[in-house]
């Protein structure tokens, strides 16, 4: 593995939609057209009825913070420069949770609770990733 | 059902190697001094092994055919389990069930690591599990620095310090009653440097919030050997045995995310904790006994939350409770459920927690001296995620 670099999310056939959506700025839910709950990670059957009918709605990009942590080690070179950096769980409004980082907070003042929506980086070419910033 | 397992497998001989840091041996040389102790322990033979079972393989341990290549073994029952803790008490239940039901005669339960050499497995650039598509094991997610294991326990005491007003000054509890214990084992690494204050644990720097050095366990190098045979067998050799009474399995779902307690809002789980269920207790109703049977209880305990979690788990207290429960000596030696009494992977040193599956076989034969638990007939092995153990002398 290159730790100079950031690692990127390994996309597979049941994620691709849902980074493909990342790239056009869109947070979208894997939704199952049997029960029409929502799941986060995307998986190839819904996780409640067990379904394969499923199909993709886009969120409304608004959660909360349920959990959080900032990183003060250098476990991984590539996020030295970064360091202390946080990281959250996010409570989407639809009930699924995301892992990502928080930007244009300081990492003194983040909170559980603390209200989040959505915004894109574009890492690379072909990857965006979902961060959150308060609201 | 029970009467299939209760009582017959037992622990009949326990080895160990030095505990340390930056060992010069290589795995497999701190194996075969384990695995001789354990020999020497049991008064078996070499030869009597006919099985092995293990889960801290390559590369941060050995796998079953180095070790029976090695040791010039000759073995007809293999068990090998991921390389986590959380699949300690499964290579000894497997064991167990494998003299049991014929398969094996002698079961060894061995391991031998060295965090130290291989410590690039950590959330560096070895640690492949951690890149997982949809989150590592323990929570990981590289994409957003979340690399290591100890990020994912962090989270869940975050999230638990928010919905029940506990602190880390409460977390501190933890690491200061084990490494009350260490300094009376002198295996132990940290065994001569002293008590920790409250005042150490807050001093210390953040690793990862809201976990600080000391809430972080000991990356260290070392062997233990177990050795497990029937209950049958185990009347006739030469230590009292240690019987394995009931056994759980480890729970997983939605509603569980390995470092968090059931339902309490981690990764995808609903928010909305209850205490222990039937399915947590198994262990207990194998064993023929209440928990309030348990004289000592011992958990792994990578990082200083995980014991509280386990706490409610297994209903100890109610869910919220463990941080304040903890407190005044409740989990130390003399207190109300002495936890950890060698001092666990924070304070011995972490073998993939097997140093304490080696203390529970001592203490249940009253060899532990001054920091023996007194009267202790059952000790339980019991994890935040549920798998357990009961063990009677």
């Amino acid at each position: 593995m290159d730790i100079s670099q950031k690692p990127l999310p390994r996309i597979t056939p049941d994620t691709e939609p849902f980074w493909a959506g990342c790239k056009r700025h869109e947070l979208l839910l894997a939704e199952c057209n049997a029960c029409s709950k929502v799941h986060l990670p995307p998986g190839p059957v819904c996780p409640f009825c067990f379904s394969d009918d499923l199909g993709w709605r886009k969120a409304s990009g608004r959660g909360q913070v349920s959990a959080w942590t900032v990183v003060h080690k250098e476990w991984f070179a590539a996020f030295r420069d970064d360091l202390p950096y946080n990281a959250a769980q996010i409570e989407l409004e639809e009930g699924p949770r995301l892992t990502a980082n928080l930007v244009g907070v300081d990492n003194e003042k983040i909170s559980v609770g603390m209200e989040v929506e959505v915004t894109f980086d574009d890492v690379s070419e072909d990857v965006t990733l979902p961060r959150f910033q308060p609201l | 059902m029970n009467d299939i397992v209760r009582d017959k497998a037992a622990i009949v001989g326990i080895g160990r190697s030095e505990f340390g840091r930056f060992l010069p041996e290589s795995q497999l040389k701190l194996g075969s001094i384990a695995m001789k102790n354990a020999l020497a322990d049991s008064g078996l033979e070499r030869g009597d092994i006919d099985g092995l079972s293990l889960h801290m393989g390559w590369p941060l341990g050995l796998d079953y055919d180095q070790i029976a290549e090695a040791y010039g073994l000759d073995v007809r029952y293999i068990n090998q389990m991921w390389t986590h803790g959380r699949f300690i008490a499964y290579t000894l239940q497997h064991a167990a069930l494998a003299v049991i039901s014929g398969m094996a005669d002698t079961v060894a339960c061995v391991t031998a690591i060295s965090f130290t050499r291989e410590r690039d497995i950590l959330g560096g650039p070895g640690d492949m599990e951690g890149m997982r598509e949809g989150g590592g094991t323990h929570g990981e997610s590289p994409p957003y620095g979340l690399t290591a294991p100890a990020a994912g326990a962090a989270l869940a005491y975050q999230r638990y310090m928010s919905l029940y007003g506990a602190t880390s000054e409460d977390l501190a509890a933890v690491p200061i009653a084990f490494r009350k214990h260490a300094q009376l084992n002198p295996h132990a690494y940290t065994y001569g440097k002293g008590e920790l204050t409250l005042e150490d644990h807050q001093s210390q720097r953040m690793v990862v919030d809201p976990l600080r050095l000391f809430d972080c366990s000991l990356i260290s190098d070392g062997a233990v050997v177990i050795l497990v045979t029937s209950a049958e067998r185990a009347r006739d050799l030469k230590q009292s045995p240690v019987y394995i009474s009931g056994m759980q399995g480890l729970r997983s779902g939605r509603e569980e995310f390995i470092f968090s307690p059931r339902s309490m809002g981690m990764n995808q789980q609903s928010n909305g904790r209850s205490g222990a269920d039937e399915r947590d207790l198994a262990v207990y109703r194998m064993a023929g006994i209440e928990r309030e049977d348990i004289n000592g209880l011992y958990t792994y305990d990578a990082f200083s939350p995980l014991p509280l979690f386990v706490l409610e788990r297994f209903g100890f207290c109610a869910p919220g409770e463990a941080a304040k429960w903890v407190q005044d000596g409740r989990i130390e030696l003399g207190g109300e459920l002495p936890m950890n009494t060698s001092g666990g992977l924070l304070s011995e040193s972490h073998i993939g927690g097997w140093n304490s599956v080696y203390e529970i076989a001592s203490q249940l034969r009253g060899e532990c001296g001054e920091r023996q638990i007194e009267g202790a007939e059952h000790l339980q092995w019991g994890t935040a995620w549920g798998d357990s153990l009961v063990f009677r002398n």
